[in-house]
């Protein structure tokens, strides 16, 4: 805990205008908090040399050990007042949200001094809860497994060597190589980016082959992957080998010909799929399967309208309703030891899914036909030419080649004559509303289906069971969230490149299995140093829990978006700290408060919370409201809403939390005993598309709010007073809004907190 | 929803059209910007966006039938906004040349013309005046002679002027061979002519609201030369740059300046065979009038002679225009839009003809014998071209593309009078 205080309150950047600095001091000097503050001084420039010289003076003299620093948003100047592993420092935001975004009202004076001195003493109490936490570190194991040996498992291997890693690179099949073994040839990965090129995979098999760093499992599978990272134990052809950390590259598998049978797939010997033209091609022969005559018109049909017509694409129906909470309710009566049946996530839905890659290898299959058959026709009938990218010239190429004939489409049927021949019709295309064309051959798009949406692939030992969570949502691709944590699933320490994280080309999964490596390498490397990886990268705190008052109620087992935490047979948790990310949704679970971490805990946050003074009389001195924000997104928002000159309510106080998975019910409870009026959780969007880096932080907490606000209600407190909103990062001009309809609507409507004045 | 159409498309037209001057139409994707920036296009079926299709996918049939590629006038400021450099001005004018090519009958001019043939085609007036000068320098006894007046002969004098119906007597070896190429032009038009308006057959009709009945080919005629053809109206439209400016003037200039030319040509013509020949010598007149006639049919004509000003002044006019065209065209960004075969052969032949034409009357004028006489040779041979391929060259367009508006306003797929801005 840290004890030996310094408070500095800068006067910079307009503090020093808006509020009087002197005055501030003296009011720390005269609180509750003065004990713990040695030193309480202003600065009018506490980020210029002379301010963090002063601090590290006082520090030295003084022999702190924390330092309060009220001046900017945490967000900024983070890299300047820092002051060694020894200290812990503390941000009170008094430019963003008190000087920069409220002014004073001449008819109510005192607000924006009220506003900061709770925020100065808040966080000198935040500080004060706070403790440098010191991880165990454990051995690591720097091994990478590779799963798959197709091109981007065999890209990763050569890349994990080159950092000098040693691999061990499983492969289903009895040769390496994969899916490019099958190709004639792949979309350009060089510039200019016009050709189709060879795919170089028997170089690379060389490559790996020659690499003493790469130790190639042939005919293998992984049994089943035990432990954390940096300290997996992997389970392969029955022996066990140690590895740190892995990736899977298990790639993809064809779509089922049932999705296609509408195009008359499998009863017309002459529709056949790009996998099976692209064999004809690597053969060096282009035929048509029924007579084996050279075609003279090929026909490639990318729109997937009637396969994927009955498609539910499930829009607007994202939120089922919460499931219970675990511990909620008395497992029924059998439950429990069920046998594990994967989840099948193959659906039509993968044309779509795969309808980038599709359209690619049309071009490319288009220019097999000018290649192949002198004199025939190559005509693309596409939905969508989806071709992000440097591809675009790829497209630009192929269209420039005179055989290829390309139009947009929505093809209605597909006929065959006595003869074998075929007839596709369209409509709505740029050559005619309605429109039959000849075609001796059609070839139809293989969709890429990852081996993930049929199999648990890495066979976790892992409480929450063997598999990803929720790779529905991603139709079996292993993703979490690509957009801010491209690589990374839902499982610590693995990650994903190729196509099981999403279709892709070759060019792309080489940058991907690169990524994913750079990934891997850093979780070992941050778990050698006992700190989190993403999001929190670097954070030393890990959950410490009492187990002397654990019920084993088995809440933070399943509620721990990561499946970090393991149980005895008794329920008891087993943390598994590399696995962890350091959210504290298990924190915000325990009903029993049993679960802390040195720097951020229950009673921290709850004394924070008890440090914002609540004036008796709501009419004489106003209502206050506790605002929990999420640190993610939510407090940067805050940050540019009060840097775009927005103002709200300056009776509101904002407290940053990890995650709103981590808000413990107590916290509301403390504030409403304290007689605070509201409670606004701010936090990510939830939901298929969600945006919680944390995963399930914000969702746990909305389905957590419907038991608090039950609680409130049997306190005779009215259960709106507790409200959740969901915040992007860019939706800064949102939230001034959202804060004055809480004051206007819930505080307006149901008056004081009838706990007030207790 | 209309009846389902079988499409064939034909790997063969689409390498076919590329050598006409769109090579670049497989870029196209089809956004339609060509067709939204383009001053004249319709709104409804708007070209040239369809035409680039059916050019990469070959479909020949709707290309050769189709009535829009004579409402372009080729600006080509589709071309200069095609985000990739598809060029759909110059598709349009590949298939103009097409056109040209095909229409008229006996097409093997047309395939003559599109550049391997032109020395077969430039030999045929070349040698026919060669052999004629060799004779002529035979009996006249020098190849460059000078005449005067003797009673209505012409006798070759050393003192004399250089005249050129001396050496190439018109009654005998300019006007018998020009009418026959006249004749011959004008069975390659009606040919043309018809095959092109049985093309449009397939055409749809637009329906107007409140058009009782479809107008006259003739009334669609008239309205087309009054408007498009007297006044350019659909040319001033097509495109607001400097260029298009010059254009516009250009062609204007061209336009009239041969409209003088065959008003003097008609003149001299009529003056010649109606007067000298009709009226005085078979008929015997000697009133006034024939006199007058007479007079305005001699050659050479003194330099004040009404016809002879208007003859000048439209040589003049036809240097200015081709000035103006050829300036533009030079200037052409190559990458935006190109210049086929045709457009330059074409500007080159009116060239020779004009400056040729000049040439010789300056040369008479100076007396310079040895330089007059090849020149008079070189613009006679040009005009011969010109006269006698006329229906298969670019120029072909003056009737086609007239017939082609006049049938566009008579089916309502332009309005019958230009619409005011």
């Amino acid at each position: 805990m840290a004890e030996k205080l310094g408070v500095y309150i800068c006067g910079g950047c307009e503090i020093g205008k808006a509020l009087d600095l002197a005055g501030l001091a003296e009011h720390v000097k005269n609180s509750k908090v003065a004990p713990l503050c040695k030193v309480i001084k202003t600065n009018p420039v506490l980020c210029s040399p002379e301010g963090v010289a002063e601090i590290e003076a006082d520090i030295k003299a003084e022999g702190l050990d924390g330092v309060v620093v009220c001046a900017c948003s945490p967000r900024v100047k983070w890299d300047i007042f820092r002051f060694g592993d020894k200290i812990q420092v503390e941000r009170v935001n008094l430019r963003e949200q008190c000087v920069w975004s409220f002014q004073d009202d001449p008819n109510v004076p005192g607000l924006l001094t009220a506003m900061a001195q709770d925020y100065v003493r808040m966080g000198v109490t935040r500080l004060s809860k706070s403790a440098i936490p010191a991880p165990e570190i454990p051995e690591t194991n720097k091994t990478l497994l590779v799963l798959g040996g197709g091109f981007t498992g065999m890209t990763a291997a050569l890349n994990a060597a080159a950092l000098n890693r040693d691999v061990l690179l499983v492969e289903k099949s009895d040769k390496l190589g994969g899916k490019a073994l099958n190709m004639y040839k792949t979309f350009p990965l060089s510039a200019p980016y016009d050709k189709a090129q060879e795919t170089g995979i028997d170089k690379l098999v060389a490559a790996v082959t020659a690499n003493p760093k790469i130790k190639v499992l042939l005919n293998s599978s992984l049994e089943s992957l035990e432990g954390a990272p940096g300290m997996f134990k992997a389970t392969i052809g029955g022996a066990a080998y140690d590895v740190g950390a892995a990736i899977l590259a298990t790639g993809w598998v064809p779509g089922e010909g049932k999705y296609l049978e509408a195009f008359g797939y499998g009863k017309m010997k002459n529709v056949v799929t790009s996998a099976q033209f692209e064999e004809m091609a690597k053969n060096g022969k282009i035929v048509r399967p029924s007579d084996g005559k050279t075609p003279a018109s090929v026909a490639f049909v990318l729109d997937m309208d009637l396969a994927l017509k009955d498609v539910d694409y499930g829009v607007g129906a994202a939120c089922e309703p919460p499931a219970p909470l675990p511990g909620d309710a008395a497992p029924a009566e059998g439950e429990g030891e069920k046998a594990f049946v994967y989840e099948q996530t193959e659906s039509a839905k993968h044309l779509a899914i795969s309808s980038e890659i599709s359209s690619l290898v049309a071009l490319k299959q288009a220019g097999y036909v000018a290649e192949f058959c002198p004199g025939a026709v190559a005509m693309v009938l596409y939905d969508h030419m989806m071709v992000p990218g440097i591809n675009e010239k790829y497209y630009k190429a192929a269209q420039d080649n005179p055989a290829i004939m390309l139009t947009k489409a929505v093809v209605t049927g597909v006929a065959e004559s006595g003869d074998g021949s075929l007839t596709v019709a369209a409509k709505d295309t740029l050559i005619g509303d309605s429109v039959e064309l000849a075609a001796d051959l059609v070839v139809l798009p293989t969709a890429l289906v990852p081996v993930t949406a049929h199999e648990p692939t890495m066979n976790f030992v892992y409480r929450q069971g063997p598999h990803f969570p929720d790779l529905k949502l991603f139709d079996g691709f292993v993703d979490s969230n690509y957009i801010c944590f491209p690589y990374e699933t839902r499982r610590t320490g693995v990650y994903a490149a190729g196509c099981a994280h999403q279709p892709m080309t070759m060019a792309n999964a080489r940058e991907d299995a690169a990524g994913a490596v750079l990934k891997a390498v850093q979780c070992i490397e941050s778990i050698n140093r006992g700190v989190a990886v993403h999001p929190r990268s670097g954070d030393l705190s890990f959950p410490v829990f009492n187990f002397v008052r654990c019920t084993q109620c088995k809440r933070c087992t399943e509620e721990c978006p990561f499946g970090a935490l393991d149980d005895d047979e008794k329920g008891t948790p087993k943390p598994n700290y590399t696995r962890c990310r350091r959210c504290g949704t298990c924190m915000g679970a325990c009903p029993e408060r049993v679960i802390k971490f040195d720097s951020y805990n229950i009673d921290q946050i709850g004394s924070t919370i008890k440090e914002v003074q609540v004036p008796d009389d709501m009419v004489k001195g106003g209502p206050r409201v506790i605002v929990l924000v999420c640190e993610n997104d939510a407090y940067p928002a805050l940050d540019m809403a009060a840097f775009r000159g927005k103002s709200w309510s300056p009776y509101v106080r904002f407290i940053p939390v990890r995650c709103l998975g981590s808000v413990n019910a107590i916290w509301v409870a403390d504030a409403m005993s304290k007689g605070v009026d509201g409670v606004m959780l701010l936090g990510c969007k939830y939901g298929d598309d969600y945006q919680c880096h944390f995963v399930k932080g914000s969702e746990l907490c909305s389905r957590r709010k419907e038991n608090i606000a039950e609680s409130l209600k049997r306190l005779g407190v009215e259960a709106e007073r507790v409200e959740q909103y969901e915040v992007a990062i860019d939706e800064y001009d949102k939230i001034p809004g959202l804060i004055e309809r809480f004051m206007s609507e819930v505080i307006s409507k149901f008056g004081p907190n009838p706990f007030k004045g207790y | 929803m209309s009846n389902t159409v079988r499409v064939q498309p034909d790997l063969k037209f689409v390498k076919e059209l590329q050598q006409f001057g769109g090579e670049s139409l497989k870029k196209c994707y089809q956004c339609a910007t060509c067709s939204v920036v383009c001053p004249l296009s319709p709104a409804d079926n708007p070209y040239p966006r369809k035409e680039m299709v059916w050019a990469q996918w070959g479909l020949k049939d709707r290309l050769l039938n189709d009535i829009d590629i004579w409402l372009c006038h080729n600006c080509g400021t589709c071309s200069d906004l095609c985000p990739r450099g598809a060029k759909p001005g110059d598709l349009l004018g590949a298939l103009r040349n097409m056109a040209y090519k095909n229409l008229a009958q006996p097409n093997f001019i047309g395939k003559f013309m599109s550049g391997k043939g032109l020395p077969v085609l430039i030999l045929i007036p070349a040698l026919i005046y060669l052999f004629i000068w060799i004779v002529r320098a035979g009996i006249l006894g020098t190849a460059f002679p000078l005449f005067e007046m003797n009673g209505h002969d012409l006798v070759v004098s050393k003192t004399g002027q250089i005249i050129y119906g001396g050496l190439f007597p018109g009654d005998y070896t300019i006007d018998p061979i020009f009418a026959v190429l006249a004749l011959f032009m004008l069975f390659g038009f009606y040919s043309g002519v018809s095959n092109l308006i049985k093309s449009f057959a397939s055409m749809p009709r637009t329906f107007i609201v409140g058009r009782k009945k479809e107008p006259s080919f003739l009334c669609s005629l008239i309205e087309t030369i009054r408007y498009e053809v007297a006044q350019h109206t659909q040319f001033q439209d097509c495109g607001a740059d400097e260029k298009s400016k010059k254009r516009f003037k250009g062609h204007l200039l061209t336009m009239y300046a041969f409209v003088c030319l065959f008003v003097v040509t008609t003149i001299v013509a009529v003056g010649h065979w109606g007067g000298a020949f009709l009226m005085q010598k078979v008929l015997g007149l000697t009133d006034p009038l024939t006199q007058l006639i007479t007079l305005a049919g001699s050659t050479p004509m003194p330099l004040y002679s009404p016809v002879k000003i208007l003859a000048n002044v439209g040589a003049i006019m036809l240097v200015l225009g081709l000035t103006f065209l050829t300036s533009r065209r030079a200037s052409l960004d190559k990458a935006k839009q190109g210049s086929s075969f045709d457009d330059w052969y074409l500007l080159t032949l009116i060239w020779v003809i004009a400056l040729s034409g000049l040439g010789s009357e300056l040369f008479r004028l100076s007396g310079l014998a040895t330089i007059a006489y090849p020149t008079y040779y070189v613009h006679i041979v040009a005009v011969f071209m010109l006269v006698a391929y006329l229906p298969w060259s670019k120029l072909a367009h003056l009737v086609y593309r007239t017939v082609a508006l006049a049938y566009a306003r008579k089916i309502g797929r332009i309005p019958m009078q230009p619409v005011q801005h």
